[in-house]
């Protein structure tokens, strides 16, 4: 343990010189930011430890100290995005966005509109009342089927009718 | 000769609405056209028919139904062949 935390706590040195090198923290610490917790070196409680009376207590406080260390090294990434959004303010800012289209496509029209005409496919108000119809009558299935089974029929009846020769002796004199 | 489609192509512009129609190889290549339709759009009937089918390679083969508000285009392919018919959509 003491081994691993004398890397946190050149680190540390380093990040207060202000100068950034490969063990600076690319990430603000936001256990640490969120608790005043004193940083202590785990050598000093080994000697304090080793000075004092090895008594129970100790060596507890001193097991909650290294916890609490650990704590202040360790970045919870997952608590750093717990903000939940609420139904309303789903709502601003739906409108917040849209009226930000809205002015985008106000400062820029001409642009914008020139690529909506090239578009063949278009918004249509209410999809769900076209999306319901049914989408072909029984009728036209009938149209369509015995058409082209018909035609199908009649394509395969296409011969060629042999009225004259293919060749033809051209300006000869026989 | 095809005087057989162009009969079948006849009565069906006789049905109600029906007011064009298209036939074409499975190449795309237009075989005949009556009425108020392109042999130009023989190749894109044939495209349309052939994609669409790859959307459910085991059913059998679908009907595509084109429509807007007052026109419709319904294309199906049997065989080799892909026939188109337009029609006016009323109501």
């Amino acid at each position: 343990m003491g081994c691993c935390y004398s890397l946190f706590c050149k680190d540390e040195n380093s990040s207060q010189s202000g100068e950034p090198n490969e063990r600076t923290h690319l990430l603000v610490d936001p256990v640490s930011n969120n608790t005043n917790i004193q940083r202590v070196n785990s050598e000093d409680i080994l000697s304090r430890n080793l000075n004092n009376l090895p008594k129970k207590t100790d060596e507890q406080s001193a097991l909650n100290r290294i916890l609490q260390e650990t704590a202040t090294n360790v970045i919870d990434v997952a608590a750093l995005d717990s903000h939940n959004l609420q139904q309303h303010e789903y709502v601003e800012r739906m409108k917040m966005y849209n009226t930000k289209v809205q002015q985008v496509f106000a400062t820029n029209k001409n642009k914008i509109s020139k690529k909506l005409n090239s578009c063949i496919l278009q918004d249509i108000p209410v999809p769900d009342k076209i999306l319901s119809t049914e989408p072909i009558s029984s009728d036209d299935i009938n149209l369509i089927t015995s058409s082209v089974a018909a035609a199908a029929s009649a394509i395969q009846d296409i011969k060629v009718d042999h009225k004259e020769d293919l060749v033809v002796p051209f300006g000869l004199n026989c | 000769m095809e005087k057989n489609l162009d009969r079948v192509m006849e009565e069906l512009l006789n049905k109600p609405g029906v007011y064009g129609c298209v036939f074409a190889d499975h190449q795309g290549l237009c075989l005949g056209v009556k009425g108020k339709a392109s042999t130009d759009s023989a190749g894109v009937i044939g495209a349309i028919a052939e994609q669409a089918a790859k959307l459910e390679p085991k059913s059998k083969m679908p009907i595509i139904h084109l429509e807007n508000d007052n026109k419709a285009c319904i294309i199906h392919r049997t065989g080799t062949v892909t026939g188109a018919v337009f029609k006016n959509v009323h109501g």
